[in-house]
């Protein structure tokens, strides 16, 4: 039975995490120091110290994901400790601050630090919705069954190519081999469809194979009877390939959006680690 | 309806077999999915991919609703009548309608074709996606990790060094230290005291060496700079009462642990007079517990703060007016204190120092006895010796004809007995009487004795108070002082700690209540100073 990482083992990370904020908080609202809160009492060494350590060790979940014969616990239930975690860190750090902000190497490493975890936030909700949108767009099938079924329709075009004149052989040919949908993350997102077709010699747009339904409509009502049937099956299967790729389209965007959110989580945690560095270093060069 | 189903494998010399497999059901149903009559191991075929079923009329049908359709007879339809001899193609899979023998409805074969692998012409889309405009994670996690670290280090490296500050600086060190050495001396060292010595000098608390604070604290222990809001002093209640409120006795301190509850009373700092052997006063400053302070303030000074505030006004020569206490109890720049009241400026408009009703405006000095007998003569000799010849009691004489020594020493005689009978009228009667102890005294050079007024400036010298801090809606001179009743100037009227109290609560807040003010050690009392002894 599949288990969201966010139920994982009864929610046991949530649990972890809620009790480590809980006892941040209390913490912080017991401790009294001579002075106004703030990283420098003996709390918020303490919690400065638990954040660094947590920073490193959510960090370290990039490297534990790739290790596919590592036995250190599942990885769901890594994924699902590096979430909740990471939301408590949120808790501990700014307890940490003492509420202290300015325009300072400190501040700066709190807010790469809060632009990770709310990266990673929206990683969650990608994670929690986009799958379920990938299954709807398509039915219940698997991308590769998408692109089987593509294949299906393109060989079988050829084969009712094959029984028309040449015209409409290389007409499928190239339909086929310059059908192109977006290959970097913008193009996917933005559902580009850069599919384009030879006809009468010439190199056309065909986003969506409108233009190649076009020509076999036109081909069609000058055609006699027999040609006419034949055509209408060639027209029926590009119908089924548009539709085919509109949900290629959609789940590749759906893919690409699973992607994206890495793409700003990946690179801050690099900035982080080197803010981080920043401030310790900082900290107790100008003890 | 029972179906037969015959499964057909082929090897690979291109010979076959079959088994066969009756079913009974209403459809057969063929797809990828396990509970499917039809179980096709297929990527291309859906989970339940078509059906093929008996309709009422006795047809059979196929009827699929995958987009890419089934190919019945080599043509893609959705729903088609079966007859003996049709060829159905679902992805590479082959079934054919075959001949039903007895006993059963409708029999199939199945098999799977030969040529079953895919061209894949589109696999290309399922490749793993290049990044953003060629950006890479791994590209864009260097580039970003690098600008940080620039923005780290170029910044103070140019002149920036607040941008590695943790908080501002205090103003009171933000025009002497600009630069983090300045405080920090060493790197990877903490601010060491001699920083703070080089502009502060201070007092010493506690100087015994077994509970010496200073030298065995730091100063940055205490006093922090970077902080939001800035503040240097520690205003802790611990940093006094983890000490004062557990002090050993041989110290002889009284404990103060919480102003609220565990602060001893006021003690007050009064100047009071010791007559010694030859009349004169010794003042000297006694610290003295406020509540048992039974003879109040000894100033020797006759004042009634009750009259001069009467809510009416009291008679002045300009007539009836009403006195406000900030009249005569003017602040001093900075409004911590009061300036001292002054004869001159706040008493002499209405008490005045004249003595002839013909001359108004000619007064006696003040704050010298001898000095008022000394003028009253010296006026009347001059009288007596003047050119006025209305004067009283002049003798006349003619012109260029000088005293004779007889006549002078009557004239100075009879000046001394004048100014003596008016003397006696100021001191005993009309002016110096109302403010000041007057006795008469067996002495001819000056008859009376003023006994000499000194005022205590100071009250609680060691604690900090102002009075322009005090200055609020809620408070007036009066909340604290109660002059308006106060008939004598031997009342002391200064507040004691239940007054303070109803502002002042605990320095911890929850101990408070609402109209208390959160109120540490620090708030009246300082740390670095040497006075303990008026604290015993």
């Amino acid at each position: 039975m599949h288990e969201s990482i966010l139920v994982f083992r009864k929610r046991r990370y949530l649990w972890l995490a809620l009790i480590l904020s809980a006892l941040s908080m209390a913490a912080y609202l017991l401790h009294d120091p001579q002075e106004p809160p703030n990283g420098g009492t003996v709390l918020g060494y303490t919690l400065g110290t638990i954040g660094a350590l947590m920073i490193l060790w959510l960090t370290w979940y990039g490297v534990r994901k790739r290790r596919y014969a590592s036995r250190a616990g599942t990885l769901q239930g890594w994924l699902s400790a590096h979430v909740y975690l990471g939301i408590a860190l949120l808790v501990i750090v700014l307890l940490h601050t003492g509420f202290q902000f300015g325009w300072n190497v400190h501040t700066l490493a709190l807010v790469v630090m809060v632009l990770v975890v709310l990266s990673g936030l929206y990683g969650v909700y990608l994670y929690m919705k986009y799958p379920e949108r990938m299954s709807e767009n398509r039915g219940g099938t698997s991308r590769a069954e998408l692109l089987s079924q593509l294949d299906d329709i393109d060989r079988r075009a050829r084969n009712v190519a094959a029984k028309l004149p040449d015209a409409y052989r290389d007409f499928v040919d190239s339909g086929i081999q310059r059908t192109a949908l977006g290959r970097t993350l913008w193009q996917r997102l933005r559902k580009e469809d850069n599919s384009r077709i030879r006809i009468d010699g010439e190199v056309v747009e065909n986003p969506g194979q409108e233009a190649a339904m076009d020509w076999l409509a036109g081909q069609q009502s000058r055609a006699d009877a027999t040609l006419a049937a034949t055509i209408a099956e060639l027209s029926a299967l590009l119908r089924n390939k548009r539709q085919l790729l509109r949900q290629v389209s959609e789940d590749l965007r759906l893919q690409a959006g699973l992607e994206l959110w890495l793409y700003a989580h990946v690179p801050l945690t690099a900035a982080l680690l080197v803010a981080l560095t920043a401030h310790i270093v900082t900290v107790f060069l100008y003890w | 309806m029972k179906y037969l189903i015959r499964f057909i494998t082929r090897n690979a010399a291109g010979g076959s077999e079959f088994h066969d497999r009756i079913v009974e059901a209403p459809v057969i149903t063929m797809g990828r999915a396990t509970d499917q009559v039809l179980h096709l191991k297929d990527k291309r075929v859906r989970l339940q991919h078509a059906e093929i079923e008996r309709r009422d009329g006795g047809d059979v049908h196929i009827t699929t609703s995958a987009l890419a359709g089934v190919t019945v007879n080599g043509k893609s339809q959705r729903d088609a009548r079966l007859k003996v001899g049709d060829v159905i193609e679902v992805g590479a899979n082959v079934i054919r309608i075959i001949e039903a023998p007895d006993g059963v409805d409708f029999a199939i074969s199945f098999e799977l074709r030969a040529d079953a692998s895919s061209e894949h012409l589109v696999s290309k889309w399922s490749a793993p996606s290049p990044g953003i405009g060629g950006w890479s994670k791994r590209r864009l996690s260097w580039t970003l990790a690098g600008a940080v670290l620039l923005f780290g280090f170029l910044l103070p490296w140019f002149g920036m060094q607040g941008f590695l500050a943790a908080g501002p600086v205090h103003n009171a060190h933000s025009g002497i230290a600009n630069q983090c050495g300045d405080c920090h001396v060493t790197i990877f060292e903490r601010v060491p005291d001699s920083a703070c010595m080089d502009c502060h000098t201070v007092t010493r608390h506690v100087d015994d060496a077994e509970h010496a604070v200073l030298g065995t604290v730091r100063c940055a222990t205490c006093h922090l700079e970077h902080n939001e809001p800035p503040q240097l002093v520690n205003q802790h209640q611990a940093l006094c009462a983890d000490c004062h409120a557990d002090l050993p006795a041989t110290v002889g301190l009284q404990r103060a642990g919480d102003f609220l509850d565990d602060h001893p009373q006021f003690k007050v700092s009064l100047k009071r007079p010791t007559p010694l052997d030859d009349g004169s006063l010794d003042w000297q400053i006694e610290h003295l517990v406020l509540a048992d302070v039974v003879d109040g303030d000894r100033s020797n000074l006759k004042f009634n703060h009750k009259a001069h505030l009467a809510a009416d006004g009291i008679m002045t020569p300009d007539g009836k007016r009403v006195i406000r206490c900030s009249q005569c109890h003017e602040p001093e720049p900075g409004g911590v204190g009061m300036l001292p009241v002054s004869m001159d400026e706040h008493c002499s408009e209405c008490h005045t120092l004249a003595f002839d009703p013909d001359d108004p405006t000619r007064t006696v000095p003040h704050g010298d006895p001898e000095a008022v007998l000394q003028a009253l003569i010296e006026y009347y000799s001059a009288r007596l010796l003047g050119d006025d010849p209305d004067a009283t009691g002049q003798r006349l004489r003619r012109p260029g004809q000088k005293l004779t020594r007889a006549d002078r020493d009557r004239v100075a005689a009879q000046a001394r007995t004048q100014a003596l009978d008016i003397a006696a009228d100021l001191f005993e009667r009309r002016a110096c009487v109302n403010c000041h102890e007057v006795t008469a005294v067996d002495d001819d050079a000056l008859p009376w004795r003023v006994l000499p007024v000194q005022l205590t400036d100071e009250f609680f010298p060691h604690t900090r108070f102002s009075h322009a801090a005090h200055d609020t809606e809620v408070t007036s001179c009066d909340s604290c002082h109660g002059a308006g009743t106060s008939e004598a100037a031997s009342d002391l009227l200064i507040p004691d700690i239940d007054n303070c109290r109803e502002c002042h609560g605990s320095g911890e807040r929850r101990r408070n209540s609402p109209a208390q003010l959160t109120s540490t050690c620090v708030a009246c009392h300082g740390f670095h100073f040497d006075a303990k002894e008026d604290f015993r």
